[in-house]
């Protein structure tokens, strides 16, 4: 194709000037690729438009250009945000001087909490020692229970406080059958170590010795010798060991 | 503010797209002359013209992705948007004018365009007046008014050929004259 005779035939001007059609548009951006001379046509002719128009421009109402900035305004604010930098380090400096703040306070807070749990941890590791304690006690006295409760010929005497000890308070289980004597201290003041409670039974009027017991607050119910008769239960204080006659105050006394 | 006073087209071109208001400042600055001499050569009302201009210039804000460097310069695009949105204002009216006006003729507006087109001789249309009569005419009405072809043909009762090939020559004459 002679390149020099399409650049001549008016399409370059055709071209430019936005008279093509659309199926010239396209032969001629091929030929715009395809031949630097025609690119360098198209050039020289836009340049030479351009320059007339320049040439011949009218000046707008200045009132034209502050509406139109206005009117851009709005999106090129956008990204004009970048051209605010003073304004945006001081908002970067608050946010980290937050984040600072919430990450001492985090930290802070995350280490009491810590030591919070150590504590709670180990009060408890002592309440389920304590609760397994109580449970454990609270089993061997329902199984004492159950050892009177169900046993119909169980006969109980509730032991009340005698002058030396008006509170004090006591309960013997006797097995009228088996004739086994089981004590429940309930309320007994703690002996000096040179003392010890002893049982009696009295039968026939007379005291029987049913042994001497500690106070122990792991096993409230004990079981004491045996006794083949009973009207009633008394507790004396003694020495150390025992006596074979109460000799010591009557602490508590009860009848069946 | 440090404002580069001069920007090659191919900076311009990528200030614009990433929506710099001081580019689109300068573009405005730069050619909104000219682009209202193309505006003031197709609309002849005054207030018209500067509408017209000021949707351009929006249209070029947001239609610059569009812009494709490798089919044309900057400015051509511009006068190109310019050219339309003043051709597209004036056909509306005249499609306005040509309801009020039906009963008389379905050819109204192109006998008018033919027979009067008011024309300030400045810019390209200064350029026109160099050109004969009928090629003249053939310019104005497809350059500054936008007929088609066709329409130019059935207006002037010329064939589309001959169309054709005039408006070419009229162009071949009219670079060697800008």
């Amino acid at each position: 194709m002679n390149t020099q005779e399409y650049i001549s035939s008016g399409i370059v001007e055709s071209y430019v000037l936005g008279l093509a059609s659309d199926e010239e548009r396209k032969e001629f951006e091929a030929m715009c690729r395809q031949y630097p001379e025609v690119l360098a046509a198209r050039t020289s002719f836009e340049l030479a438009l351009e320059k007339q128009a320049m040439q011949n421009a009218i000046t707008p109402p200045a009132s034209l250009k502050a509406k139109l900035l206005e009117e851009v305004g709005a999106s090129a604010k956008i990204v004009s945000l970048p051209a605010a930098p003073v304004k945006n380090l001081s908002w970067l400096k608050y946010a980290a001087a937050a984040c600072v703040l919430l990450l001492a306070g985090s930290v802070y807070y995350n280490i009491s909490l810590s030591a919070k749990n150590k504590a709670l941890f180990a009060d408890n590791k002592k309440l389920k020692t304590d609760f397994g304690n109580t449970v454990a006690k609270l089993d061997d006295l329902e199984k004492d229970m159950q050892v009177l409760q169900q046993n119909p010929n169980i006969k109980m005497a509730s032991m009340k406080g005698m002058p030396v000890s008006p509170h004090s308070y006591a309960t013997v289980y006797w097995d009228t059958t088996s004739h086994d004597v089981y004590l429940l201290t309930n309320n007994l003041p703690l002996p000096a170590s040179n003392k010890q409670y002893q049982l009696w039974a009295i039968f026939d009027g007379k005291p029987v010795d049913l042994g001497v017991f500690d106070i122990k607050k792991e096993k409230l119910l004990i079981q004491a010798k045996n006794a083949q008769g009973a009207e009633a239960f008394a507790i004396t204080l003694e020495d150390k060991g025992g006596s074979s006659t109460p000799k010591g105050d009557m602490y508590v006394m009860g009848k069946l | 503010m440090d404002i580069k006073t001069t920007y090659s087209e191919q900076e311009l071109v990528a200030l614009l797209q990433q929506r710099n208001d001081k580019a689109f400042a300068y573009l405005y600055d730069n050619y909104s002359g000219a682009l209202y001499g193309i505006v003031n050569a197709i609309v002849t009302d005054k207030e018209i013209a500067n509408d017209v201009l000021q949707n351009v210039f929006i249209n070029i804000w947001r239609k610059i992705e569009l812009y494709d460097a490798t089919k044309g310069r900057l400015f051509t695009w511009m006068l190109n948007i310019a050219r339309n949105a003043a051709i597209d204002e004036v056909r509306s009216k005249g499609f306005r004018d040509s309801q009020k006006n039906q009963s008389l003729s379905g050819n109204v507006d192109i006998a008018g365009a033919v027979t009067g087109p008011a024309i300030d001789d400045v810019g390209l249309k200064k350029v026109l007046t160099k050109l004969k009569g009928d090629l003249r005419v053939l310019i104005d009405m497809s350059y500054f008014q936008g007929f088609t072809h066709e329409e130019i043909s059935k207006a002037l009762n010329i064939p589309l050929g001959t169309v054709k090939t005039r408006i070419r020559s009229a162009l071949i004459q009219l670079r060697t004259m800008i």
